[in-house]
């Protein structure tokens, strides 16, 4: 019994200790992890219970000239898979694009895309969703179902008037070689990816903010900890003129639902400094389309027009000038001292050079008969043009037309501008390693043959003529406010300013006068503008020859026809506007000029502070529809 | 039966360190569970109401003699066999598991009542043998235990099931059983484990071991608990976040905050300083009850003491383990703080056993 007793008290000291040891160890543990571990877990709970969501910041507005609002924001709702709070991707992906009624697998390759993102940065699925599937959304996260799915309001990018939408360009989410290049976008980031949008994109964007907030087990917000407003984009103030942007789109518009072109381009600036009042590119496309994240459909249907509107043809088209090629010839001769004003060619309708006929368009009513460079210019004789340019030869017509900003970038705040051409000896001997041919040198004093030019630089072209050398920078650029108040951006400077015997300049701009406001066999006349001295020049280039035209029979009429130019200053003394209208398929300059002629009929009309003119009819354009030869 | 000298000789100390603990365990009740955002709950009420009804099965347990409850320890085995079969017939379901008998003011859960009835049967058994117990005494012994640890099991409810061994084993280690056999006992385990893994163990029981020795595995699913329970026990640090400040437990990262993980929001809100009260309280409740054990005027009183003790510390050290997130997670309460009825009126019973036995070392 004793000895019983001394054994269990043995036994019961022996459990005192294990208790003891069990509980000493427990001690351990805890001081490890609650004192020095704490640093760690401490942030692990931060992360599990508090969620940073970025606020995505406004992109800056863009105004016109005046003050008129050209793009502007709206606000949509977003959705997006917040990776931290998932439990099952998949199931999530699943769920998520059953409510949405969404493709799955395009859910999926987007997730897949963000997948080696860190997993608090959410994947936004939807940029721009509809209220249905915003409340689809809201009512299974009442049911606890899609705790990792986060609804947000964004602000998205609004254009409110189909206008200059390759000018505007549109954003959309920034891609991962974007990303490399400039380390201050992240993913999801939302950039401009064309146009103004691209290339200003650094003062558009803006700063997004950041909200920290409490969110339980199940990814409920249960309070804000702290707001970080975002900081709206740099508003932009351009130098387009919205009443002449209409002008240009109204237009383009009515020949376009004529059949007469559905294609083209016009840049209208001011030559006494580059300032671009109107711009557009047809056909274009709905930059709204992208703002909210492009459906892949619409994205093929752009891609795989004929038509490619997604090419800027004001900036990325390259085309032959044809007569409005004509001045640069001229200026060649004049500037050289080969010829004079007074210069007479006779035009029998057709000359002979290095044993080859060339026609003149008057061939078939017998020729201009003896004519001067005034009348030349006005009635676009042919033989003129090609004897003159027989005497300058092509390496000094290159020289006067590069001077003018034919063949050279005009260095336009637009991303990814094309270099027109205008062929010199030593362009082909480096291109094509072969020597030039005097009589290629004809067809070029027509603007045939190799020169081809950007309406851009058309554009260049006139307003340097029309303010005596300069080659003015076009530029889109006027003013930025930051938040402090509007600041003027200092314009670029000149390309290059060359000096113009005035004289001689005055000679070719008579020519161009009579080509709108004179008599005989004028081509400009449709865009003569009453009270106004408008100067300009028609041209249409072949896009076809004879030979190919008939090879081409299963092509459709339209495709066959030919181009049509109008290029202008106005007015003729102290010119204030200058520009280019380009009508693909646009059978002739004439057509053009009727387009001119409403854009000019705009600007006069705010100078002399009369009504503005109201939209072209079909009634008002007349189109000439007639094949003519010239 | 109940002499007036026989108050004098109530352990003031123990009792004292047990209601500090109840108290403890009703305000993170009410931490956890009154959340204003969301209507009032009264789970700490109803804990109040559970502590009361134990006071009153303590009082009876004190008050008769413990030799009273031994003699009839037969009965009462028998008794609770019988409603622990009931209830795998009859009893209420919840959660997929058949545990409970609805009772008006909260369901009664027989399986917790079954310790004290085992701890009763076997102290009375070895109590009035002499000398160790031989290999047949411990069979009986084992018998007795697996026989509602089968049926406990059977609801399932393997945690509470789990909990019978240590009173069995407690008791014959009092008893006096050799070593020896208790070391045979733990080599076979050690021995049968890889066996068991390559042939026994399903993969989702596999699955559950392996995560546990490594949670970040499967951060989302068997381990989240347990990743859960270590963020909240070391995010609390020295001095905790503050009374219901708790991120953890309060935005319910943690499942069960009011019930298995009670540890871990004290642990969280009331920091390494309360961690070391609670484990202070604790301790000293089971050093005093083995004290009570030692001082038992027979056998059969240090044996009762022993075998009632085995199983709140064995539920003790485990939760808390559990609750720091270094075991696998097991539905084991922790007694006297943890949200629940039946294990708070079972465990008050059982502790006025305790008492008893100490209060009447002096008497014959």
């Amino acid at each position: 019994m004793v000895e019983d007793r001394r054994k269990a008290s043995i036994r019961l000291n022996a459990l005192q200790f294990v208790i003891a040891a069990l509980f000493s160890l427990l001690a351990v543990s805890f001081w490890t992890l609650q004192v020095v571990q704490h640093a760690k877990y401490e942030e692990m709970a931060e992360n599990n219970h508090q969620r940073t969501l970025a606020l995505r910041a406004p992109r800056g507005l863009v105004f016109d000239r005046e003050g008129r609002v050209l793009v502007e924001n709206r606000n949509s709702f977003s959705i997006s898979i917040d990776r931290e709070h998932t439990k099952d991707l998949s199931r999530t992906i699943r769920i998520l694009s059953q409510v949405l009624g969404v493709d799955e697998a395009g859910v999926r390759t987007i997730v897949e895309r963000h997948r080696r993102e860190p997993t608090y940065r959410p994947i936004a699925i939807i940029q721009d969703a509809s209220l249905a599937q915003v409340a689809a959304v809201a009512a299974r996260k009442l049911d606890f179902e899609l705790p990792d799915v986060v609804v947000q309001r964004v602000p998205t990018r609004r254009y409110p008037e189909t206008m200059a939408a390759h000018l505007f360009g549109y954003v959309g989410e920034v891609s991962e070689t974007q990303i490399a290049e400039n380390s201050e976008l992240k993913s999801g980031d939302i950039t401009g990816q064309f146009g103004l949008e691209k290339v200003y994109n650094s003062y558009l964007m803006g700063e997004d903010g950041a909200r920290r907030v409490v969110v339980n087990s199940v990814g409920r917000e249960i309070r804000t900890l702290e707001e970080e407003q975002p900081t709206e984009g740099k508003r932009l103030q351009l130098t387009i003129d919205y009443d002449i942007q209409k002008a240009i789109e109204d237009a383009f518009k009515v020949a376009a639902d004529d059949g007469l072109s559905n294609a083209g381009a016009a840049v209208v600036l001011d030559p006494r400094n580059g300032e671009v009042l109107g711009f557009t590119s047809r056909p274009a496309f709905d930059p709204n389309a992208f703002a909210g994240g492009i459906d892949r459909q619409t994205w093929a249907s752009l891609n795989t027009d004929d038509l490619r509107p997604l090419q800027d043809r004001a900036i990325q088209g390259r085309y032959s000038p044809g007569s409005t090629f004509k001045m640069a010839v001229a200026l060649a001769g004049l500037e050289e001292g080969i010829i004079t004003p007074d210069f007479r060619v006779s035009c029998p309708g057709h000359a002979n050079f290095y044993g080859r006929v060339f026609h003149c368009w008057t061939d078939r009513r017998g020729g201009h008969g003896s004519v001067d460079l005034r009348r030349a210019i006005a009635e676009s004789c042919d033989v003129y043009f090609y004897t003159v340019a027989n005497m300058v030869g092509i390496d000094k017509i290159n020289k006067w037309a590069t001077a003018l900003g034919l063949g050279v970038m005009s260095g336009i705040d637009l991303p990814n501008e094309v270099q027109g051409l205008v062929p010199s000896t030593q362009w082909k001997l480096e291109k094509q390693h072969e020597k030039w041919y005097a009589g290629e040198t004809i067809s070029v004093g027509i603007g045939q043959g190799q020169v081809s030019v950007t309406p851009v630089s058309m554009a260049v072209y006139m307003a340097t003529l029309a303010n005596g050398g300069t080659r003015v920078t076009p530029h889109l650029l006027k003013q930025i406010d930051d938040g402090t108040g509007w600041k003027a951006v200092p314009p670029p400077p000149p390309k290059q300013k060359i000096v113009i015997d005035p004289a001689k300049l005055e000679a070719i701009r008579d020519g161009m006068w009579q080509v709108v406001n004179g008599t005989g066999l004028i081509t400009g006349a449709t865009a003569k503008i009453a009270g106004h001295d408008v100067a300009g020049k028609t041209g249409s280039s072949q896009v076809i020859s004879a030979q190919g035209r008939a090879a081409a029979a299963n092509k459709t009429a339209r495709n066959l026809r030919d181009n049509g130019w109008f290029v202008f200053f106005a007015p003729k003394e102290d010119p204030r506007i200058a520009g280019v209208v380009f009508l693909e398929h646009g059978i002739h300059g004439g057509n053009a000029a009727r387009v001119t002629h409403h854009i000019l009929d705009t600007f006069f009309a705010k100078e002399d502070h009369r009504p503005l003119p109201p939209p072209p009819t079909t009634a008002d354009m007349h189109w000439d529809f007639k094949d003519a030869d010239r | 039966m109940f002499e007036r000298r026989l108050y004098h000789h109530i352990d003031w100390a123990l009792v004292a360190a047990m209601f500090a603990l109840c108290a403890i365990g009703v305000v993170m009740i009410y931490s956890t569970t009154s959340d204003p955002t969301r209507g009032t709950s009264h789970l700490w009420v109803t804990q109040l109401y559970a502590i009361g009804l134990g006071i009153l099965a303590m009082l009876v347990t004190m008050t008769l003699d413990y030799r009273t409850f031994t003699d009839k320890s037969h009965f009462i085995y028998i008794a609770i066999l019988v409603v622990l079969v009931y209830v795998l017939f009859f009893g209420m379901v919840q959660m997929g598991a058949r545990r409970w008998i609805p009772l008006k003011l909260f369901n009664l859960q027989p399986s917790e009542f079954a310790k004290i009835a085992v701890a009763l049967v076997l102290a009375k058994f070895y109590g009035e043998n002499r000398g160790a117990p031989q290999t047949s005494d411990l069979a009986i012994g084992a018998g007795l235990t697996l026989l509602p640890l089968a049926l406990i099991a059977k609801e399932p409810d393997l945690g509470t099931a789990v909990t019978l061994i240590p009173v069995f084993l407690a008791i014959a280690y009092l008893a006096g059983m050799r070593m020896r056999i208790l070391g045979i006992v733990f080599l076979a385990i050690v021995l049968a484990a890889p066996v068991a893994w390559t042939f026994v163990l399903k993969p989702y029981q596999k699955s559950r071991i392996s995560t546990f020795l490594d949670p970040s595995q499967d951060a989302k699913g068997a381990g989240y608990q347990q990743i859960q329970a270590r963020i909240t026990v070391g995010s609390g640090g020295l001095s905790g976040k503050g009374f219901r400040k708790g991120t953890q437990g309060q935005l319910r990262f943690l499942p069960v905050a009011h019930n298995d993980f009670i540890f871990s929001v004290l642990s969280e809100e009331q920091g390494f300083a309360g961690v070391l009260v609670a484990l202070g309280l604790y301790l000293f409740v089971i050093l005093r009850a083995l004290e009570a054990a030692r001082l038992a005027k027979d056998r059969l009183g240090s044996y009762l003491v022993l075998g009632v003790l085995a199983s709140f510390s064995f539920q003790v050290i485990y939760n808390i383990t559990m609750s720091a997130g270094l075991a696998p997670v097991k539905g084991l309460t922790l007694p006297l703080m943890s949200y629940g009825g039946s294990s708070m009126i079972a465990t008050l019973a059982g502790f006025g056993l305790v008492l008893n036995v100490r209060m009447r070392r002096f008497t014959n």
